[in-house]
């Protein structure tokens, strides 16, 4: 092994020794302002996140169902009626130019 | 407190109930102030920062799915919460064996010279040399190296922990361990 590696390894074993200072009660005052934090701010409760979007796929799943039978029963071309008129009306301007 | 009563716990705190809010603040909070003072940025106040992700996950446990743990949940806000604090820290220390005190220019002359491990009567000293190397080095990493090293997390954990994928972990470690090894190499040079 690297001889810096090697003294970095033997540093880092020391230091993790020292260990880290755990704190188990909480300062004065904190507790309140957490809880006046959450008091205040909006809370989604029943209507939440996860039941809107829920509510809106459902909403699009029956608004798709519902519009399919029109969809199937709307011609492939919904314009080739009126290209028909308009070709035959340019066959008819084509015959009776001078 | 167990899965079962955390869970329970969430279910109460969701539907408002001021007491379960509590339960879960006090059973988090150890955990978001170890994390937090291993990560403080420089000029931070720990107990502001405390506050402030104490506040985010519990304005926030509506959108805590479950598929992780509650605490894995905590950590990763605890930790985006503290790299987004110190992602403008652009002062980034130069280390210096002036800069030492007496006790960690010792401990370097000591690594240096002798391979026997350190005395346990110097892990306060050695514990204060590492903080400077690590402040050295880009917040992200820093993180990295006290979870890995001086916490004893392995890449696993870490992943679950930051959030952050194995492979990512992986290559951060390696970038930073790099870089560590550069300011050390830098230090050992001036030592007489």
């Amino acid at each position: 092994m690297n001889p810096i590696d090697h003294q970095l390894n033997r540093l880092f074993r020391a230091a993790a020794k020292a260990g880290v200072d755990h704190a188990v009660a909480s300062p004065y005052g904190l507790e309140t302002r957490v809880l006046a934090a959450w008091r205040t701010a909006p809370h989604f409760g029943f209507w939440d996140g996860r039941l809107l979007v829920r509510g809106l796929i459902l909403a699009a799943l029956i608004m798709g169902i519902s519009l399919w039978p029109t969809f199937q029963s709307t011609p492939a071309n919904p314009f080739s009626e009126y290209l028909q008129l308009a070709d035959s009306d340019a066959t008819v301007q084509i015959d009776n130019s001078p | 407190m167990t899965d079962a009563e955390v869970s329970a716990c969430l279910a109460r705190g969701r539907d408002g109930d001021e007491g379960a809010i509590l339960e879960l603040f006090h059973y988090m909070y150890p955990h978001i102030t170890k994390l937090v003072r291993a990560n403080l940025p420089a000029k931070e106040s720990s107990e502001d920062l405390v506050q402030q992700v104490c506040i985010k996950v519990i304005n926030h446990l509506h959108q805590f799915s479950g598929k992780v743990p509650f605490l894995h949940w905590v950590s990763r806000i605890t930790v985006n919460t503290c790299l987004n604090q110190i992602r403008y820290e652009k002062h980034r220390p130069e280390i210096r064996l002036g800069d030492l005190s007496e006790e960690e220019a010792n401990l370097v002359e000591q690594l240096a010279t002798s391979p026997v491990e350190i005395d346990s009567s110097e892990k306060v000293a050695a514990k204060e040399l590492v903080d400077k190397l690590l402040s050295s080095l880009r917040p992200a990493d820093r993180l990295l190296m006290k979870l890995m090293y001086l916490e004893g997390h392995n890449i696993e954990e870490i992943s679950s922990l930051t959030g952050w994928n194995i492979a990512l972990v992986k290559v951060r470690a390696f970038r930073a361990r790099v870089q560590l090894r550069k300011r050390y190499a830098l230090l050992m040079k001036e030592t007489p």
